[in-house]
């Protein structure tokens, strides 16, 4: 049992100690392979495959074991750190103290829009890009994209989301126009609603965030801690509501074959969503 | 980790083109009038619309683009593998998904990988958490992201 704490709590020591652990995690090469997994198990809704990890009910609790994963090796480095969250209702500046240079580093410069500042640097020689959309090696971002704006989502975005008493519905994809899940996870739906907090926090940091590789910024990691947190809340807001879907029936519509029912194991990990509802006997929010 | 991904994500990878090379070794290729009925619905579909019966009934073409954006030269075109001798329908009624449209979308000719929604709609690697509704619009997204970047020469290492 440990804490995740609100990123902007973190102490200096507690900030050095976890950027050294990502580092180590990256040196090691274990970093880049959580990288690739993330990218690997992006499945399109247009597509005929199983999908675990996007446009999917199971996009919380998928999500939910790849930071356990990530927090679990981060901890075999250092057993004192954990993945802190990323508040973006609060925190919604690209002054706020993530961004400083004991911490993530700022924003990325104009052009190729390179990440100068803080320990993720590339000239600091220990944050190569390797499986990145662009053959770029260096990590990039690009906030608030200023070609096109995009703003971080508000507090009124999570409430309306966090008021849902369904977690996920029919045709349990991108398109499903209620339920919490697709709310949260954010896929614009035309006619009905544009993207909205979890994908547009990947847009609003842009760059390496916005791609196949958003694992490749250390954001990641503080932003799905939120989201995870947000699942929480959720939880506790609707306490007779449950996770969707249940067992396979005849009368299953949609995506149903293609998603992960609350008992069925998820790939890579074999874990099923029922066995990821409870966090408390493993973490806390702080 | 690297154990279950290679025995679950890579050969998902995997599956996906050697489902294409199977089918276009089984099947013709053809972009035709006709073929553009499985692509109905990818181009300009709804959601709750059904798979139409005729690609002429639609009238829909599949998108295929040149031009220079920005200083960038970008290209696209769909191709559509279609069983040949009239077992077209049987594929149509099965869906379009099980048509394997072939996403072509190059900058400055490399590959950009573009994945389908459900609604019609494209995700490209670059654009990972938004979709846009012609391939077109997601060249140029992909394009406005990238700034000066080129797009990576090779996929990533095991995603092949
Ligand atoms: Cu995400």
């Amino acid at each position: 049992m440990y804490d995740r704490k609100n990123q902007r709590n973190l102490t200096r020591t507690e900030k050095r100690r976890l950027v050294g652990a990502i580092l180590e995690l990256k040196r090691s090469g274990r970093y880049d392979d959580f990288v690739l997994l993330h990218r690997e198990f992006y499945v399109s809704d247009g597509e005929d495959r199983p999908r675990a990890a996007h446009m999917t009910p199971s996009f919380f609790p998928w999500h939910r074991q790849y930071l356990l994963e990530f927090e679990k090796a981060l901890r075999a480095v250092d057993p004192a750190v954990s993945v802190p969250y990323w508040d973006w209702t609060s925190d919604n500046t690209p002054g706020a103290s993530l961004w400083a240079e004991d911490l993530l580093g700022g924003n990325g410069r104009p052009g190729d829009r390179q990440v100068m500042t803080g320990p993720f640097a590339y000239a600091t020689g220990g944050w190569t890009i390797n499986d990145g959309v662009s053959e770029q090696p260096f990590l990039t971002r690009n906030f608030g994209r200023p070609s096109s704006p995009v703003t971080l989502p508000g507090k009124d975005d999570v409430a309306r989301a966090l008021k849902d008493p369904v977690y996920d519905a029919e045709p349990w994809n991108s398109v499903s126009g209620t339920g919490f899940r697709n709310r949260i996870e954010g896929w614009g739906i035309r006619g009905s609603r544009g993207v909205s907090n979890h994908n547009q926090v990947h847009r609003w940091v842009g760059g390496s965030m916005s791609g196949a590789g958003s694992p490749n910024d250390p954001v990641f990691w503080f932003h799905h801690a939120f989201i995870d947190l947000l699942w929480v809340r959720w939880q506790k807001a609707h306490p007779r509501s449950g996770y969707r879907p249940g067992a396979r029936t005849g009368g299953s519509g949609g995506d149903r074959e293609r998603v992960f029912g609350l008992d069925e194991p998820m790939p890579p990990f074999g874990v099923a969503p029922s066995a990821l509802l409870d966090h408390t006997r493993l973490y806390r929010y702080v | 980790m690297g154990r279950t991904r290679d025995a679950t994500g890579t050969a998902a990878a995997r599956r996906g083109v050697s489902r294409r090379i199977v089918l276009r070794s089984v099947f013709t290729v053809g972009v035709t009038a006709g073929t553009a009925a499985a692509l109905g619905p990818v181009l300009a579909g709804d959601p709750d619309e059904p798979v139409p019966a005729s690609g002429k009934a639609r009238g829909t073409e599949p998108e295929r683009f040149a031009e220079t954006y920005r200083g960038r030269e970008i290209r696209g075109a769909v191709t559509v593998v279609v069983p040949a001798g009239g077992r077209g329908d049987a594929v149509r009624a099965a869906g379009a998904a099980d048509a394997v449209p072939h996403l072509d979308v190059r900058v400055d000719g490399r590959p950009l990988h573009i994945m389908r929604r459900a609604d019609g709609s494209y995700v490209s690697d670059v654009n990972h958490y938004e979709s846009f509704p012609t391939l077109l619009a997601t060249a140029r997204a992909a394009v406005d992201e990238l700034g000066s970047a080129q797009l990576a020469a090779a996929p990533p290492r095991h995603g092949t």
